[in-house]
Formats: C-alpha cells, structure tokens, sequence
C-alpha cells in the first residue's frame, strides 16, 4: 500500500468548510481507504482535520496528487503537516477499531542505523502489550511535509479514545521503554523535534 | 504504585564529589518540583576518587504511572533540562537513565 497523511490546521470558524472540501477532495483521489474527520480533543500538534488516503500503488497517488493539493489550497488552512509511505498494516486484535491516530517524528540526522533499528525494534514491540491497539503500522517517510524532516509514522488503530489515552499511555512499555527515544533527559534520546500527536474517529478501518 | 527513575552516573577520574553537588544543587530543586521524591544518592565505591572513575546512582520516586507522564510533561518544553545534562557532561563519562518499580508492582502495572 502506499499512504498519504495530512494534517490540517484549519483558521477559527473554518474548519467544517475545509473538512468538506478535504472530503471531496479524497474523493476524487479515488484511494482504496479515505479517512477526513475532525481531530479529536487532546491531540498535540495534530491539526484540526486529520486525513489518511491508502492507494494500491504510488502511482495511483502520483496521479491524484497535483488535484488534491489542490483541494487543500483553501487560505483557511494555514499550516500542513504530512507524511506520504509505503508499507502494510499488522493487526493485533479481532476487535474493530474506532479511532484512528498517527504520530509523525523526526529521528535526528546521522542516528546511527543500528540505534535508528533498535527504536523502531520498540515502537513494534508496543502492540503486544497494549491490547487497545487493534491494528497498526511503522513507516519510514518518503516525503514529508511540514514543519519537520519527518522520518517516521507510527500509526494505530484503537478500541477508542480511552484506549489511547489509558492503556498506550500508562502501560509501562511506553514510559519506561519508549520514551526514552523521545525524552531529552534520557542519552538514548534521538527525537528533539516537536512531534505530531493526531488522531480522530474513525467509522471502518482504515488499516486492515 | 511505586516508579522510581535511576540515574546511573559513571564519573569522569576525581569528578564524583563535584558531579553529586552539582547535582543535588542545580538538577534536583527542578526534580523536586515536577513531583520526583530523591530516595539514595549511592557513591561507588564509597572513596572519593581522585583518579579513578565513580558510580553515582541517584533514585527518584513518584507516586504512579500518571505522575511519570506529569513529570516527563513539565520537564519536556524546558530546553535547559537538555542543556543542563550536556552542560554537566565533563563531569560524567557516561550515564544511563531507567525507569522500575518493584518486582511485586509489575503484574498490577501491566494490568492496564
């Protein structure tokens, strides 16, 4: 599959024109899955409208792209974040999903691969122990887009709101192993950057 | 449920009395008020070496998993909590930082 992912921040009072702009414009893409929704409270750099597109292939999206910039080129969206990747989806769980969410990060420059591999070692390992976690994927970035080098996505599906905001977050894997790839308290530490925190309902998977 | 965060410090040849004051008077005030509770400041081997390097473990407690988070999420948009870890950096020459709780904890802590 290839993935594209975009994260809108939207000007005060704009954002249900932009979602259904965003919607006809996902579309039109014609992608396998589209997902446009507002994002959900408590989402951290995550913009106010939160779109996932899945195509068979990178050339069904470099056929739609040039169009759906276009769709997103409304003034009121004043900043985009965005990620585009290849890679398949694992699930963890016969449970449906209702909330989608991804986390786009940069790893610092010249990370040497051996400690690059050893982070995403951990962010796959997260699965087995969060069994909120219905469905997921890890992706190196072909192309980001936005304020960072984004170099990863780390995208879930989850039981629902509390299941990310409960069990991912207090389960011990993610703040004594995890995060400290993240924490700049911690020498292991090879994410500075701000990163995205975005996620929104979701009616049918968008993963599986 | 218990969490306590472990400094493991090996310190630079006859740096390990200036690396524990250092510490305990500019890192832990800021420790301190983002919730962390210092338990053992431990010198090893107990000398205070003038050429040879020391292991300082330092141990920290909180209350619970969610005061990890409130701790971490205090200290994280401090650029100086960075900056005061590289600054102390000729005094250590290398260090690792590790989460635990006790072995009794860990069933209930998984539990979520």
């Amino acid at each position: 599959m290839y993935s594209v992912t975009r994260l809108l921040d939207v000007a005060d009072g704009e954002r249900d024109r932009v979602l259904a702009a965003a919607r006809v414009g996902a579309a039109a893409t014609q992608a396998r899955h589209q997902l446009v929704e507002p994002t959900l409270p408590g989402v951290r750099n995550g913009g106010e409208i939160l779109v996932h597109l899945r195509f068979d292939t990178e050339h069904q999206w470099r056929s739609a792209e040039t169009d759906f910039a276009e769709a997103l080129s409304d003034p009121a969206i004043t900043r985009v974040n965005g990620v585009c990747y290849s890679g398949d989806a694992s699930s963890s769980s016969a449970q449906a999903g209702t909330v989608y969410r991804a986390l786009l990060l940069r790893v610092l420059p010249d990370t040497d691969t051996r400690i690059v591999n050893r982070f995403e070692d951990d962010l796959r390992r997260m699965p087995r122990y969060v069994n909120t976690i219905t469905a997921w994927q890890l992706s190196r970035v072909d192309e980001p887009v936005g304020t960072s080098e984004w170099t990863h996505v780390f995208e879930q599906e989850f039981t629902d709101v509390d299941g990310l905001m409960g069990p991912y977050l207090m389960h011990p894997i993610h703040w004594a192993v995890v995060d400290r790839w993240f924490d700049p308290e911690c020498p292991d530490v090879i994410i500075r950057d701000r990163v995205c925190h975005s996620f929104c309902a979701m009616a049918d998977s968008v993963l599986r | 449920m218990t969490i306590y965060v472990v400094d493991r410090v090996v310190t630079r040849p006859g740096c390990a009395r200036k690396f524990v004051d250092t510490y305990l008077a500019e890192y832990a005030p800021g420790a301190r008020a983002r919730g962390m509770t210092l338990r053992d400041v431990l010198v090893s081997p107990p000398i205070w070496f003038d050429d040879q390097p020391n292991t300082v473990t330092i141990t920290w407690s909180l209350p619970s998993a969610q005061a990890w988070w409130e701790m971490t999420w205090k200290g994280r948009p401090d650029p100086g909590l960075g900056s005061w870890w590289e600054g102390i950096g000729g005094l250590v020459e290398e260090r690792t930082r590790s989460v635990a709780a006790a072995a009794d904890d860990v069933d209930r802590l998984c539990d979520v």
